[in-house]
């Protein structure tokens, strides 16, 4: 069973990782050993301290810890050498983050990294106006309000964007491009995302350029998720296109396994849904993003003002195929589409 | 001492430094012109390799957009048709996967109406057909086949190429590609100039396009961030020479060049920090110095070795003669060096050796001088050995002398007196000994032993002693006369004798007598014993052996004290000098005159 716990698990992740992802008994013995935290503050303050803010549990987010390692290593941060990280994990309860912001911000850490999309990076933002945070996020952080301008972030923020949520149109086109006979598409959105609106009014427009209709389809709870499927069947929708949220790109393998299961061709921003056997992916590479979040983190470690880093923008946006899942849809999928696909999974 | 001390110190310096001196200038010289022309080298190397680099890197960056343009060639191949192309569709989405950097492509037909456009954000647009003849990159690529737009700054951050191309006809159209630049980025962070030397590319505005730091790249048209690459740039172009030296935007000196890249008019300017640049030079002057430092050092020990080796054996020198001249002349310099100053040390020792001999004879000559007549000593001496001191029986005629009536005299007169007399006395006697080269075995008070014909025989010594006698006589009745003036009553008589006895040296170390043993010396003695005041007695043989030459008077026999019987006993007469007053001894009969019988024996 997928679901999990919902309890308000504050979990300090200690340092390494490099095994592989924690467990989640390892995760509940931790809190209740909560002296094991108590090394991490008597460190001497050589070694530097990072608060590490995820709005999930470490085990999805296992293959982003990894490219943010690596953009830390690049700048010559190590966990088991020369730099402490504390953990604070969501568990997918977004609202909870300004709370674990707020707790990380009092530790004093050096730096806080709000990886894995706006609700973490806005949620650092108020707890702190003087702690550096390094952003991860799928959206706009100066529509978001995240930062003055990409360029320039001014104040005590700057990041990576990957370019996720602007390219959620395209998504559309891609589904319509796969299905050029169907006229009515299903979208699904989390009402709570900061970035619903903005996603939802680019999509109708494409909707009007593609001559197509949308149902929209709001979620923001994983138990609705099977609902969310069977309503597409019922609606006699060609398919489903998921809007970027963080919330529906961790949770790929269990929107694979439904989209399987009630034969639904959908396409999300993340890569891991094609991989777990969903049809398509459209969206920036997340490993780029979060390397480059380690690197900022480093630099700011090393040093470096905020100020004087502007926001990056993520270059590779990726398109992935399944076509071993279109043929179980019975779909055809066109040359031109093989042709843009960056990854094609047979 | 310390004078000594001072001109030994002041040779060893002189010649230290002259050997140092030798050895550093050629070197020093010799290092100094080879660093010179081992920078002026190595700074030309440099430069040129920074120039190579410069241009190498161009050459990369121009092959980043011919990878564009090359690709962009294949869509504007074919002539556009009224059909919708869907070949071309596929072609221009499978170009997007190819070159990552194009964000999105438009097509344009010969007509100038935009057929397709696809992008990587964006919606895709198929046959829109809208006028793009006015959109200037249509425009350019159609006048100029290939046109580069001007850098432009997505959201004032991400620099953006509009590269444009027309094919080899108007009715291919032209294509329109959206760049990316941030994309150069893996091109410019993977060039490399020595270890930690980087490249930058600006527009020609002088906008950053390319810098591995991409967040400098990411602050767009910054004047701040922009302005040390521009002032960079412009150095290297008011220079006119291939590298340039200045500071980076963290003030670090770097040494910098520069290339155009032919297309879009943007330069690449590759730069490497001074200290790693000159790295070589420095390593080389390093290496210089210490060889310098190094050789000075040696030179300096060799200096010091050769002078010391050069002064040691005149400091030996000049030891060794302080100390032969303080009369060490047993001492010997030890030189062995095979050149002039062996010889002159050998000379040294030469004359140490000669002096030793020639003080030893001194020596031994003052020591003969004492009881030889000094022509006799210098005879012994001469002859180099001391053999005629050696025991030997021999004729010899022994004299004896004494004063009459002295053991008196010297009780009562003061001792400064009694010294005077004996002063005038032997003055007096000792002139004549020297002068008869008769031999003085011993003195004693007022007595004196002569001996004549030993050690050195001499001719007729008979003759000499009878001579001698007289001239004694003679000399002491003169000065008798003086101390009569005085007050004191004091005489003289000799007795002599001729005949064999033992004669050579006797006594310990260096107190040796050269005398004469045997009854001749007896019979002298007691000769002397019996003569008056102004008396010269001698024996028989001593007559007889003068009998012709000199006028001996017979005195008959008389009883000689050790010997049992009587004997015959001579007087020697002498002559008298006139102007004495009251002759003590005047004549061989004044011999007869009675006289205290104090005297010797």
């Amino acid at each position: 069973m997928a679901v999990r716990s919902r309890d308000p698990m504050i979990v300090r992740g200690l340092a390494r990782t490099d095994t592989g992802p924690m467990r989640r008994r390892d995760f509940i013995s931790g809190l209740g050993a909560a002296t094991l935290a108590r090394p991490v503050r008597a460190q001497p303050l050589a070694i530097p301290l990072i608060g590490y803010l995820g709005p999930e549990s470490p085990e999805p987010f296992a293959s982003r810890l990894k490219a943010f390692r690596e953009g830390l290593g690049e700048t010559g941060y190590s966990e088991s050498r020369n730099v402490a990280i504390e953990y604070r994990w969501a568990q997918g309860q977004y609202k909870l983050l300004p709370a674990l912001a707020a707790d990380l911000a009092a530790r004093k850490p050096a730096v806080i990294v709000a990886a894995g999309g706006a609700p973490a990076a806005l949620a650092a933002k108020s707890a702190t106006g003087t702690i550096t945070i390094v952003f991860e996020m799928g959206g706009d952080p100066v529509a978001l309000g995240v930062v003055d301008s990409l360029s320039r972030p001014g104040g005590n923020l700057t990041g990576v964007s990957s370019l996720s949520v602007e390219v959620s149109r395209k998504r559309l086109e891609f589904m319509r491009e796969l299905l050029p006979d169907e006229t009515v598409f299903a979208v699904a959105v989390n009402p709570t995302s900061p970035t619903a609106d903005s996603q939802l009014k680019n999509l109708h427009a494409a909707a009007d350029a593609l001559g197509v209709r949308l149902h929209v389809l709001s979620t923001s709870d994983e138990i609705e998720f099977e609902g969310l499927f069977s309503a597409v069947a019922g609606l006699d929708a060609g398919g489903l296109v998921f809007t970027s949220d963080p919330y529906f790109a961790f949770r790929s393998q269990r929107l694979a396994a439904l989209a399987t299961r009630y034969r639904v061709p959908a396409i999300t921003q993340s890569r891991d849904f094609p991989n777990a056997g969903g049809l398509m992916s459209y969206g920036g590479d997340f490993t780029q993003s979060h390397r480059r979040t380690g690197i900022y983190a480093g630099r700011i470690l090393n040093g470096e003002k905020p100020a004087d880093l502007p926001v990056q923008l993520v270059t590779k946006v990726e398109l992935f195929v399944n076509l071993k899942a279109a043929g179980a849809l019975g779909i055809a999928v066109p040359p031109t589409l093989l042709s843009s696909a960056d990854v094609v999974i047979e | 001492m310390t004078g000594r001390r001072l001109r030994f110190s002041g040779l060893f310096q002189k010649y230290f430094l002259v050997l140092y001196l030798a050895v550093v200038i050629p070197l020093a010289t010799n290092g100094v012109s080879e660093a010179w022309f081992s920078y002026r080298d190595q700074r030309a190397t440099l430069d040129q390799l920074l120039a190579v680099e410069a241009r190498s890197a161009a050459v990369k960056i121009q092959g980043f957009l011919e990878g564009i343009t090359n690709q962009l060639g294949g869509l504007v191949q074919l002539s556009w048709t009224e059909e919708p192309d869907e070949q071309r569709r596929i072609d221009a989405l499978r170009l997007m996967r190819q070159v990552p950097a194009i964000v999105s492509l438009t097509l344009v037909d010969g007509a100038g109406r935009e057929r397709l456009y696809v992008s990587r954000i964006g919606l895709n647009r198929t046959e829109s057909r809208a006028n793009r003849t006015e959109n200037e990159a249509v425009a350019g690529a159609r006048s100029t086949r290939l046109w580069y737009g001007p850098v432009r700054y997505y959201r004032d951050s991400e620099p953006y190429l509009t590269v444009a191309m027309s094919g080899n006809r108007a009715s291919v159209g032209v294509v329109v590609a959206e760049v990316n630049l941030k994309l150069i980025w893996d091109v410019i962070s993977a060039i490399k100039v020595g270890r930690t030397g980087t490249a930058f590319l600006l527009d020609g505005p002088g906008r950053l396009i390319a810098h591995p730091d991409i967040s400098l790249v990411l602050r767009g048209a910054d004047e701040a961030t922009l302005a040390p690459f521009r002032a960079l740039r412009d150095l290297i172009g008011q220079a006119g020479t291939d590298v340039v030296t200045g500071t980076d935007g963290q003030g670090k000196a770097i040494a910098a060049a520069a290339a155009p890249v032919p297309g879009p008019d943007w330069t690449i300017v590759v730069e490497q920090p001074l200290s790693e640049a000159f790295g070589p030079i420095y390593a080389a002057l390093w290496r210089t110095g210490g060889l310098l430092l190094a050789g000075a050092a040696f030179a300096g020990l060799l200096a010091y070795v050769l002078a010391s080796r050069m002064t040691d054996p005149i400091r030996r020198l000049e030891e060794g003669t302080e100390r032969i001249g303080a009369g060490h002349f047993e001492h010997r310099i030890h030189i062995g060096t095979g050149d002039e100053l062996q010889r002159l040390a050998d000379s040294f020792n030469i004359m140490a050796a000669e002096l030793a001999v020639s003080q030893e004879r001194q020596e031994r000559i003052a020591k003969l001088k004492r009881f030889l007549a000094p022509q006799v000593a210098e005879l012994v001496d001469r002859k180099g050995d001391d053999s005629v001191l050696e025991g030997r029986r021999t004729e010899v005629v022994v004299v004896f002398c004494d004063l009459r009536g002295f053991t008196a005299f010297s009780a009562k007169a003061t001792p400064d007196e009694v010294m005077n007399v004996l002063s005038e006395y032997y003055d007096a006697l000792g002139q004549i000994i020297t002068r008869n080269a008769a031999t003085l075995t011993s003195f004693s008070g007022d007595g004196l032993m002569l001996l004549l014909n030993a050690p050195v025989p001499i001719d007729d010594p008979a003759l000499r002693a009878v001579d001698m006698a007289a001239d004694m006589q003679r000399s002491v009745q003169d000065l008798i006369v003086g101390w009569s003036g005085r007050g004191h009553r004091i005489g003289f008589g000799i007795g002599l004798a001729m005949g064999p006895a033992t004669v050579g040296r006797i006594g310990y170390e260096s107190r040796f007598d050269y005398t004469a043993i045997g009854s001749v010396v007896n019979l002298a003695a007691r000769l002397c014993a019996s003569a008056a005041d102004g008396e010269i007695l001698a024996d028989v043989a001593v007559a007889e052996a003068v009998t012709d030459k000199r006028a001996i008077a017979s005195l008959g026999l008389r009883s000689i004290k050790g010997y049992d019987e009587k004997m015959p006993v001579y007087g020697v007469p002498f002559a008298q000098p006139p102007a004495c007053p009251e002759p003590v001894a005047g004549s061989p009969d004044a011999a007869t005159r009675p006289m205290p019988r104090d005297a010797i024996g």
